[in-house]
């Protein structure tokens, strides 16, 4: 028996949603189109170019056999949508090209009407998860680089004779007060130093 | 006089009256758990067969070639295949559950053939290869629980048989309970035919909920409303006025093996048999089955074929009369606009307790879904009326 509690796994919303599919006219793209409009978005073909506002789209389904790199108005592996390869031909080259867009999830030709409910919430998923790793690493990424300050605020902080536990005390404190992280307090601690500094010596 | 040349052959019968005969397979169980929902649909089939064959005006005439894949979804695809090998079968009417509906997908799509469905499922699919005439989840769950969580709370035990018609309507529900600030109480599953209920019974009886969803199916959810009625016999709290049992798929021909246990719970349909007998449809699936042959004799006049391609591009064109009232198939979709009609199981049949004001398209994938339903829910929307 699952956990009694709220409720509310949740319906996928799908509606009204767009996708664009990068494919020339085929059998494929029109059962493509067909199926998507059956589940509830707003579907329209592109070839070989994408509409001026394809960023702008909710999902991208690309044509992995006769696809290249300039049909995309990002750089390969940046696409701002969650992308779903289709895939026909099966040579290492393509399926490399397909990977290097970063495909969320794939299709494989002939297009039937199975499979693509799942590639889509399997596509949205992955992007999702894409995104919240990209924004998660770039957070880090900033907290190692304040890292620094915080071994600089430190050293300050001792040298003007805290002892080490008072001076990460000191700035935790500043950090709490402030309501911003201790990284950020240290920055904020060395560059009131310095000012002060510049001041003294000014004086 | 009757001459045959393969599919699609002649008959004349009479001298002006020149019919084309018109090859259909029927595969609906005579046996197995779900016995009873599978020989509703075969009794509408076989009653929309007779009624085209006896109708003068009618331009075709069915011959129905049956297999009888016994309740056991994995011989629903060999049997399907068995009907369509020769080529000369096009139109397949049946499948019960979910899993034999999934086993026979594959199977139209080898032979390039179309399904009629005619029973209540749990959505998200739309296959080309099907058309859906009876209710998807925005004409089933999504109505009762809005007219439910209003009167009575939204507290929920969720009970399903182990496939995914239980799994993903109580999935749905799971939504539409947090959609109403309820609490899912409990989700239990039990195996096809499994009547073993003790366990749910203790745990609905310590926890108490405003309702009990009931997607289970056949012996499993008649040994599961009798034990209910028992509990209810002890505890007034779970009688069906306090703590009524919903179901989405539970059909008048079944009332009879429930002997009285389902008195007073609620069910929802399309359609629900006035008694009267008289030749009209017992239950909302007889009425379903019965106007797939009817619409698809329509379209096969109005193509002037039987080709599944031909017949699947008028789908959208027209309104259908079927025992169910004139209906409309949505052409993306291939599911049917239905009327949703919630009742109260009162001896043999349903009282209808409340009625769409009119069809409501069909939304499989629930991608038109308003989280607490203004569009849908029954008490609240001025253009839906109450019958009492």
């Amino acid at each position: 028996m699952r956990a009694a509690g709220p409720a509310g796994a949740g319906i996928p919303h799908l509606g009204g949603l767009r996708a664009l599919v990068l494919h020339r006219a085929h059998a494929d793209t029109a059962a493509l189109l067909r199926q998507l409009g059956a589940i509830g978005l707003a579907a329209e073909a592109a070839w070989p170019d994408l509409p001026a506002d394809a960023v702008l789209a909710d999902f991208l389904f690309f044509d992995a056999d006769q696809g290249f790199d300039a049909q995309m108005p990002w750089m390969p592996g940046e696409a701002p949508m969650p992308l779903v390869a289709l895939i026909g031909t099966e040579a290492p080259g393509r399926v490399e090209w397909a990977i290097r867009q970063r495909a969320d999830a794939h299709l494989a030709k002939p297009i039937g009407n199975a499979g693509i409910y799942s590639a889509l919430l399997i596509a949205r998923q992955k992007f999702e998860e894409r995104q919240a790793l990209t924004r998660e690493i770039a957070a880090l990424r900033k907290q190692v680089a304040e890292r620094r300050s915080v071994v600089q605020a430190v050293v300050r902080l001792t040298e003007a004779g805290l002892s080490e536990a008072e001076a990460f005390g000191r700035l935790r404190a500043l950090a709490m007060n402030e309501r911003i992280t201790v990284e950020a307090a240290a920055v904020r601690f060395c560059a009131a130093a310095e000012g002060a500094g510049r001041g003294a010596r000014r004086a | 006089l009757q001459q045959v040349c393969g599919r699609g052959a002649l008959s004349i019968q009479g001298p002006w009256n020149l019919r084309q005969r018109v090859d259909i397979g029927v595969l609906y169980s005579r046996g197995g758990d779900y016995r009873l929902l599978s020989e509703a649909s075969c009794a509408g089939a076989e009653a929309g067969i007779r009624a085209v064959n006896a109708d003068p005006a009618r331009r075709v005439t069915f011959a129905a070639h049956r297999r009888e894949p016994g309740g056991r979804a994995e011989a629903y695809g060999t049997l399907c295949a068995d009907l369509l090998r020769s080529g000369r079968i096009r139109h397949v009417l049946g499948c019960t559950t979910s899993s034999s509906r999934k086993e026979v997908i594959p199977v139209l799509e080898r032979f390039d053939a179309l399904l009629w469905y005619a029973a209540p499922y749990e959505g998200f699919e739309a296959s080309e290869r099907i058309v859906y005439a009876h209710a998807c989840p925005n004409q089933h769950i999504v109505p009762l629980l809005n007219y439910v969580a209003p009167h009575w709370g939204a507290d929920a035990f969720l009970l399903g048989s182990n496939y995914v018609w239980g799994w993903e309507v109580n999935r749905i529900a799971r939504a539409l309970v947090g959609d109403w600030n309820g609490r899912v109480l409990g989700e239990r599953t039990l195996a096809l035919g499994d009547t073993d209920v003790a366990h749910l019974i203790a745990e609905i009886r310590a926890t108490r909920p405003s309702f009990v969803l009931n997607n289970l199916i056949g012996q499993s959810s008649y040994a599961f409303l009798k034990a209910f009625a028992e509990l209810g016999r002890e505890d007034a709290a779970f009688r069906p006025e306090n703590c009524p049992v919903l179901s989405c798929d539970l059909m008048e021909p079944e009332l009879a093996a429930l002997e009285g246990s389902g008195e007073g719970h609620l069910v929802v349909g399309p359609y629900f048999a006035d008694g009267s007998g008289a030749g009209k449809a017992a239950s909302s699936m007889e009425a379903a089955a019965h106007a797939c042959v009817l619409i698809l004799a329509d379209l096969i006049e109005a193509a002037g074929t039987d080709a599944p391609e031909r017949v699947r591009a008028l789908l959208p064109t027209r309104a259908f009369a079927t025992p169910m009232g004139r209906l409309r198939i949505d052409g993306q979709t291939q599911h049917a606009h239905l009327p949703v009609r919630i009742g109260r199981i009162e001896g043999s049949g349903f009282r209808e307790v409340w009625r769409s004001e009119g069809a409501l398209a069909p939304d499989p994938y629930l991608s038109r879904h308003d989280p607490r339903g203004l569009s849908s829910v029954p008490a609240a929307r001025p253009a839906l009326r109450v019958v009492s």
